[in-house]
């Protein structure tokens, strides 16, 4: 890999993606939609980073806005030593081999028209991979590679199950050879044994190409399975992120524990204690003053109303960070600097 | 380490593929089913419109005849008597200067397909391109620009538009065509536009930008494909439309400059009916009429037959 | 417990497709007691909402229809009854809520127009008693201030709260069975635990029966005391929702819980999965239908079709090789896939 050591495959830096909100009869742009709002975060080569939060939380524009789909408003994306925030034109185009992008719907994500052998033939045609004869080859290798068989290039996706065409999704994925993917809910469109099939896929290829993820998901369960750090969304911020099994077992900020107590268990009599979070997510076009989440925080301080928290490590390797004010030594009313709460999951 | 190598088969039993899913909808699953495919089934089992099918393939069959020159040459010849009645010589009689019905009739049809089938294609081709620009950029100038034009045309009445264009065009035979290419292409942009922002909000479209595609192969190559089915009844339904547009247009004067049609038949026999004389006016609406009921029940099946939603 | 409410008797549906007649649902037999709360339990393409509709009266036909089979409501046959008698059940004995509100709730009226009309049907209320009773009938679904929703428009609401709508619209006769049709798939998991609490709340203050169905086999454990486990139209598993989840006895039951990525245990590189996908309904192999993804699987199964047995205290199982236990599925299925 070409990243040098110690520097991240990715690195984002008070990313931010607004979209204007129009009024009046003129349409005049009266306010913005945040609805990526200052995240900062870095991925190692070959590591996955999942991403969580509920719908409107900003995690899929997030990913959209990393890959350029979306131009970012504020800050810095640097993905393999370069800053690709302003590219444009061909080097945006020659930087796009390196990113990819696997979509949630198995059904809109292909287009009806086109055959599997002309859907992945595209990425190679357009950046002109390989000699042209070989090219057929390289389209039915990747299909190997996702588990399909090379026949099946001549068909066209509806004759194909979700698992199937997900499959497809993720081999037109890989077909540039890319260090780092975006996965937005690739799995939540499927069924439950489907949905093991397909992880179980994505992490081997993890493994044999050394791909790095952004694992975009509402499903706890699937983050804990695929993600070796898991970062936690809302209302455009991240509020919480650290590696997996500690994120699990050591949720400090009240938004990750009630969203974790949530979760329905497969474990019959299994009754936790369940944090039920009054109201609902505010609009990200007029989000709350101060912590976005005060308004539905069983814990909100008077400080919470008014200040946005800083993001403060709670661990001494500084892998645990948390914006909020109850982890926050200079704002916590008790003395010993946790809040009593902390270890309870 | 790249990943366009082949795969060692087995590497993972169980990624072992997932048993082909078969197709649900009508039609025995083959290998090659394309969407087209799959609605050339669905239009071969629908009885009414193969009718309407085999009646416009006769016509085509008639107009392409006279093309040729097989039939229907001599519908210019005064050489007739003077309303003869139905004959061995003349098949469905003569009109007032002693021309063959039978044969103008024949000749009307040429007519009929040629405006037809220039109009219908012209016109949506056109619909189709600007339709897609202003769909794909829509909400930017050039979105404004088509949607104003668009707005313009379709403000001024047709006729008096078809009457402008002709007297613009001094007596033009392709007059007539120009004003309808110009006022159908209308209806087909909107249909396409609507489609067309529709799409490219569709995750597929995403993908194309993703791996790199410029805007305009993402236009033409993914999102335009997508909307055949609108521009293939949109195109049927243009044909019908022109035809009977022809037919009012020649009446009035303002259509068929050269040759003979349909229109200017029954224009003929206004003067005839008063006299008694009923073949001229009967022979070209029958055919006429025949030919725009076929083309109907063919293009109402065909909007069945491509509807993505209506799978049963 | 003494007669069920619900009794469901060897229900056939069939659909007449170009590829000929395939059967959706195929002779699953249920009950369901008052105030109990069973759940449906499998993956799309099972027959789970079929059924759902079906008890309501609700197969479109053609191309469907309900072939065979008794649908018994407090000992009322309800298969055959005129759509006129099936519309005085619907809403008033059996109430239905579905997974999208938004296409369910008419997007041209308001909640208060919509509210009050079914709430007039079936009680012969006024125009002005029907409106208290709709305010009332959100304020029990936790809406905290129905007042103030109640002339909205559909599209106002949050995703959460045309699910809260479309209870209190489900709830405000008084069904005596409430069909749930993955009501939480669409929303987020916050939401979802409010929503799941609140009907299990109305179920226990009205003493309504819940059929529900999902394919999350969390809200299952969390929210029934039984379940049945459908596979291509067939009745896999029934049990306790304790015994089902501790010890399925059907294989596919024993797969859908080990596929499930667990909360609890940290990041393991391979998920067990259950290998191949769901066979065509229009060309369904001889004998068991799981045999092909089955790692237990013998030729017996691939001949005979097994007959559902009894299998523990009050479950049932229709395999002719039932799983021991957990741990034995799982080390089949590892010897299956090397």
């Amino acid at each position: 890999m070409a990243v040098a050591a110690g520097q991240p495959l990715l690195r984002v830096r008070d990313l931010a993606r607004y979209f204007p909100v129009t009024g009046g009869i003129i349409r005049r742009t009266v306010g913005h939609l945040k609805a990526v709002d200052g995240v900062s975060f870095d991925l190692e080569a070959g590591q996955t980073l999942g991403l969580v939060g509920e719908s409107g939380c900003g995690k899929s524009t997030l990913g959209r806005t990393i890959l350029r789909l979306h131009d970012p408003c504020r800050g810095q994306v640097v993905l393999d030593g370069m800053d690709i925030t302003a590219l444009s034109g061909k080097a945006l185009k020659q930087k796009r081999r390196d990113m990819q992008m696997i979509f949630q719907d198995p059904f809109a994500s292909l287009s009806p028209r086109r055959t599997v052998m002309q859907i992945l033939r595209e990425p190679l045609d357009i950046h002109r991979i390989g000699r042209r004869e070989d090219r057929r080859r390289q389209v039915e290798a990747l299909l190997e590679t996702v588990g399909l068989s090379p026949p099946m290039a001549s068909r066209y996706p509806h004759e194909f199950s979700g698992g199937q065409r997900q499959r497809i999704g993720i081999a037109r994925a890989l077909a540039l050879n890319p260090k780092f993917i975006v996965a937005d809910e690739a799995v939540s469109a499927l069924d439950v044994s489907v949905q093991a099939q397909i992880l179980n896929l994505i992490t081997d290829l993890q493994e044999r190409f050394g791909i790095a993820f952004l694992f975009i998901t509402h499903d706890l369960g699937v983050v804990r399975h695929v993600s070796h750090r898991v970062a936690v969304m809302y209302l455009g911020r991240i509020v919480e992120s650290a590696p997996v099994d500690r994120l699990f077992e050591h949720p400090h900020h009240p938004y990750t524990r009630a969203l974790l107590s949530a979760i329905p268990s497969p474990e019959p009599g299994r009754k936790r204690i369940r944090i039920i979070l009054p109201g609902e997510v505010p609009s990200p076009a007029n989000p709350p003053p101060g912590c976005p989440f005060h308004p539905r925080c069983p814990e909100a301080m008077d400080i919470c109303r008014t200040r946005v928290p800083k993001t403060l490590a709670v661990d001494a390797a500084g892998l645990h960070q948390v914006s909020c004010h109850l982890h926050d030594p200079d704002h916590v009313p008790s003395a010993s600097g946790r809040p009593p709460s902390t270890e309870n999951s | 380490m790249s990943i366009n190598q082949p795969a060692n088969p087995g590497v993972d039993g169980r990624l072992g593929p997932d048993e082909p899913v078969k197709y649900k909808g009508p039609g025995p699953a083959t290998g090659l089913d394309s969407p087209l495919r799959k609605a050339v089934y669905k239009l071969r089992r629908d009885r009414w419109g193969m009718l309407g099918l085999a009646i416009v393939i006769v016509y085509a069959l008639i107009a392409l005849g006279v093309v040729l020159g097989l039939w229907g040459q001599d519908w210019s010849s005064t050489a007739g008597p003077r309303w003869a009645g139905i004959s061995a010589e003349h098949w469905l009689g003569t009109n007032l200067i002693g021309q063959d019905i039978f044969n103008r009739a024949l000749y009307s049809t040429r007519t009929a397909f040629e405006i037809g089938l220039v109009v219908a294609i012209l016109s949506t081709l056109l619909g189709a391109l600007l339709g897609a620009l202003s769909g794909f950029y829509a909400g930017t100038w050039i979105d404004e620009i088509i949607l104003w034009k668009k707005g313009v045309l379709d403000a001024i009445p047709f006729y008096l538009f078809v009457a402008a264009v002709a007297f613009a065009l001094e007596g033009n035979a392709w007059a007539m065509h120009i004003a309808m290419i110009a006022t159908f292409w209308t209806i087909t942009a909107r249909l396409v536009r609507g489609e067309v922002i529709k799409l490219k909000n569709l995750e597929f479209v995403e993908a194309a930008t993703a791996i790199g595609a410029s805007r305009m192969v993402t236009l033409f190559r993914h999102i335009l494909p997508n909307t055949l089915h609108i521009l293939l009844v949109q195109g049927t339904i243009v044909f019908v439309s022109a035809i009977k547009s022809e037919v009012i247009l020649s009446f009035l004067g303002l259509g068929v400059q050269e040759g003979t049609s349909w229109g200017l038949m029954i224009s003929e026999s206004t003067q005839e009916v008063l006299s008694g004389q009923f073949m001229n006016f009967i022979v070209a609406s029958t055919m006429m009429f025949i030919l725009v009921m076929a083309f109907n029940l063919f293009s109402d099946s065909l909007q069945d037959a491509l509807d993505p939603k209506k799978v049963h | 417990m003494n007669r069920p409410l619900l009794e469901v008797d060897n229900l056939v549906i069939e659909f007449e497709t170009d590829r000929g007649t395939i059967r959706a649902v195929d002779g699953i037999s249920f009950c369901v007691g008052a105030s109990e709360t069973l759940g449906l339990v499998g993956e799309s393409g099972c027959g789970k909402s079929v059924t759902a509709l079906a008890l309501l009266g609700l197969i479109p036909s053609p191309p469907g229809r309900v072939a065979a089979g008794s649908i018994r409501l407090d000992g009322r046959e309800l298969t055959g009854l005129s759509e006129a008698r099936m519309r005085k059940v619907r809403g008033k004995d059996i109430a239905m809520i579905f997974q999208e509100p938004m296409s369910a709730l008419n997007p041209v009226f308001t909640i208060a127009s919509q509210m009050t009309r079914v709430i007039r049907r079936h009680q012969g209320l006024s125009r002005r008693q029907a409106r208290a009773a709709a305010v009332e009938m959100l304020a029990l679904t936790g809406i905290a201030a129905p007042l103030r929703l109640i002339d909205d428009y559909p599209h106002q609401l949050s995703g959460g709260m045309r699910q809260r709508v479309m209870i209190a619209m489900a709830m405000s006769c008084e069904p005596k069975l409430l069909i749930a049709d993955e009501p939480t798939t669409a929303l987020d998991v916050t939401t979802q635990a409010q929503v799941l609490e609140q009907i299990l709340a109305l179920q226990s203050s009205f003493n309504t029966a819940v059929i529900l169905i999902t394919h999350d086999l969390g809200v299952v454990a969390e929210t029934c005391s039984r379940a049945l486990v459908m596979y291509c139209g067939r009745l896999a598993e029934e049990g306790t929702v304790e015994s089902l989840f501790a010890h399925p006895r059907h294989p596919y039951t024993a797969g859908l819980l080990e596929s499930i990525p667990a909360l609890q245990a940290s990041r393991n590189r391979h998920l067990p999965t259950i290998a191949g996908a769901v066979p065509d309904l229009a060309e369904l192999p001889p004998g068991c239908l799981f045999a092909d993804r089955c790692p237990s699987a013998r030729s017996l199964c691939r001949e005979e079709h097994p007959r559902l047995i009894t299998s523990g205290r009050d479950g049932r199982v229709a395999c002719h090789f039932p799983v021991q236990s957990r741990e034995a599925y799982r080390a089949a299925l590892v010897q299956w896939e090397s």
